[in-house]
């Protein structure tokens, strides 16, 4: 592990249980991922990508093992605890954008920042500097429903943003778009990831997407297969 | 405050689960405050009817029982007693309206003595004792017939065969909470007209309203009236005037505990209503409840959202059922429409805000299980309905 790993899991597993049975979903991974890194998650459908980027966004607890997050072990943190680090260390982007449709994209970045002591000046000045960074100036009284798919999801990045965490997890960003706005919005994770020097953790079917970040992971069965620094050598064997 | 819009934005989010309900509790209260304010006033009117040391002699058998009119001279006489004017309900109508006004014949010497809470200008009070057909009405009743001074004022009896040629002498004013729709006549002009016809029914005092020095002797006054008469041809039943006015909330049964029960069952079907809203609402919610989750918002902060919006809709229900009703009744005048039985309809402040309050609670009811259960919806689940 690298000195300056900010995400380590230590022999985690995740098992869900199904009445009687005992799915396991991860077994005994080891992982980590160094701060300011861009880690795309690949494999097939149930191989535990998601459930990876859950245990390491803290939205789930691991059966086994250890999840530490910037030098933090979150699955030892209580719930309400949990729930408080998220705010202030992770923001989310999801595949469906998943913004509120009664709210404006003002309103809708600037829900997370309703959690904070910050006066409304300031938040104003926070969420209109977050919707200029996604290039969404001046759409700030935008319904989600007036906006494309891409700017919604541009939307759903300024609020993942707008609170400046540490850690940026995005499940499948692209996947609902088509390929102009899902390449705009990879180039605005790359920009986040080089010039904000945000951890960026992204779940991905999508070869051309995973290809953009530095950093690429592949799962199946729950294992760790394959591990490839871009246009690197593999630091890890395929699964061979 | 700072999360007042979303929850606006999410209690219209859609407008017509939101109207519904809304509606739905703004018509039961509706209704509940026409129910409960009739007891509310009746108690309340009972209540300050203390003040005026009034006892009311009727008849042992009731209403339709004779106090023959000697019986006022021979109570006037009595230790303690101020005036006593015979009170003689006529039942008559005017111009063949249906629902007409309560009038009663009285003694017009001594009725403002006992009803001193009524005021009456010194020359019409004067004129009304000189002129045997003389009338007087009260302000209420002046200004939604129209009627003036001087005016003929024809009844038709309906109880008595004897039809009233009537004239408006004297109009009198008194505290809002009384009774300003009577009319008053001079209760020797019935009788006179009866004897000259059949002679059946006159003689008839019907009840005797009894003025006391003061209220320490109402009792005493009312026993030792009781049992001068008891073994008379016309016993008599001698009560506060508190005590006759719940006699007609006696005749109508326990219908206060059935009114208890019934506005309980409104608010429990209230509460199902207003429920099942929420929990549809919910439902349709849980991805973004899971979002709002995943962001950092912890149960706590969930719950308050969501009870917030069921109090907010269920409290706009409320508002208009409660606070726009009683303002309905202050601008409509119900009272004029029920031919004296109810000489007052208001809905009072302590009722409205009561309903404003089972409102509330009838939102924070119907919010609460929908709440805790968005409360508890893990996220990773949430967020597996979609992505």
């Amino acid at each position: 592990m690298g000195r300056n790993d900010s995400i380590i899991l230590r022999n985690v597993t995740k098992e869900y249980k199904r009445a009687e049975f005992r799915i396991p979903v991860l077994v005994d991974l080891d992982l980590s991922v160094e701060e300011g890194e861009f880690l795309a998650l690949m494999g097939p459908s149930g191989s535990g990508k998601t459930t990876l980027l859950n245990l390491i966004a803290g939205l789930d607890r691991p059966t086994k093992g250890e999840v530490i997050v910037h030098g933090q072990d979150i699955g030892e943190m209580s719930e309400s605890r949990v729930t408080r680090w998220r705010a202030d260390n992770v923001g989310f982007i999801f595949q469906l954008y998943n913004l509120i449709p009664v709210l404006t994209a003002f309103e809708n970045v600037e829900l997370p920042l309703l959690l904070t002591k910050l006066s409304k000046k300031r938040r104003r000045e926070n969420v209109m500097t977050a919707l200029r960074i996604v290039g969404l100036a001046g759409r700030e009284d935008h319904s989600p429903r007036q906006l494309s798919g891409g700017q919604e999801q541009r939307v759903a990045i300024a609020r993942a943003i707008v609170t400046d965490p540490y850690l940026l997890v995005a499940d499948e960003p692209t996947g609902d778009l088509d390929r102009t706005s899902a390449g705009e919005i990879l180039g605005l994770l790359e920009q986040l990831n080089r010039e904000f020097k945000k951890t960026i953790v992204m779940v991905t079917h999508d070869p051309i997407a995973a290809q953009r970040a530095s950093r690429l992971l592949h799962l199946d069965k729950g294992q760790l297969v394959r591990d490839v620094v871009q246009d690197q050598q593999p630091r890890i064997g395929a699964a061979s | 405050m700072r999360f007042l819009t979303y929850i606006l934005r999410n209690a219209r989010r859609n407008p017509i689960r939101s109207i519904l309900t809304i509606a739905s509790t703004a018509i039961s209260l509706f209704l509940m405050m026409i129910l409960v304010s009739f007891f509310t006033i009746n108690d309340d009117v009972s209540r300050d009817s203390r003040a005026y040391n009034r006892v009311i002699t009727l008849s042992s058998t009731g209403f339709s029982g004779v106090v023959p009119i000697a019986r006022v001279n021979e109570i006037t006489t009595m230790d303690g007693v101020v005036a006593a004017t015979p009170f003689s309900w006529y039942g008559g109508k005017y111009n063949n309206e249906t629902m007409p006004f309560a009038q009663f014949g009285v003694n017009p010497e001594s009725f403002f003595k006992i009803y001193d809470e009524f005021t009456i200008p010194q020359a019409q009070l004067k004129a009304w004792q000189d002129d045997k057909a003389g009338a007087v009405i009260g302000r209420k009743l002046a200004e939604d017939r129209g009627l003036k001074l001087n005016d003929p004022l024809p009844l038709e009896g309906d109880l008595y065969p004897y039809p009233l040629k009537l004239t408006i002498r004297g109009i009198y004013d008194g505290p809002s909470n009384r009774d300003r729709r009577m009319c008053l006549f001079n209760w020797l002009y019935l009788d006179d007209g009866l004897k000259l016809s059949t002679a059946q029914r006159s003689g008839n005092a019907g009840a005797v309203v009894i003025k006391c020095k003061s209220g320490d002797l109402m009792p005493s006054i009312c026993k030792k009236i009781d049992s001068q008469y008891l073994n008379s041809d016309t016993p008599t039943r001698t009560q506060t005037e508190e005590a006759f006015s719940k006699i007609f909330m006696e005749m109508l049964g326990d219908l206060k505990g059935m009114m208890r029960n019934i506005g309980l069952a409104v608010c429990f079907s209230l509460v199902l209503v207003a429920g099942n809203a929420m929990a549809m609402a919910l439902r349709e919610r849980t991805t973004e409840v899971a979002v709002l989750k995943a962001i950092g918002f912890n149960k706590q902060l969930i719950l308050f959202l969501i009870l917030a919006e069921a109090m907010i809709v269920a409290g706009i229900g409320g508002l208009m059922g409660t606070i726009g009703t009683k303002f309905l009744f202050d601008v409509f005048d119900l009272s004029k429409f029920t031919a004296g039985f109810l000489p007052l309809f208001f809905i009072p402040w302590s009722t409205a805000l009561a309903g404003l309050a089972v409102s509330l609670l009838i939102g924070f009811a119907s919010g609460f299980v929908p709440a805790v259960r968005a409360a508890q919806i893990s996220v990773v689940n949430g967020l597996r309905k979609v992505v």
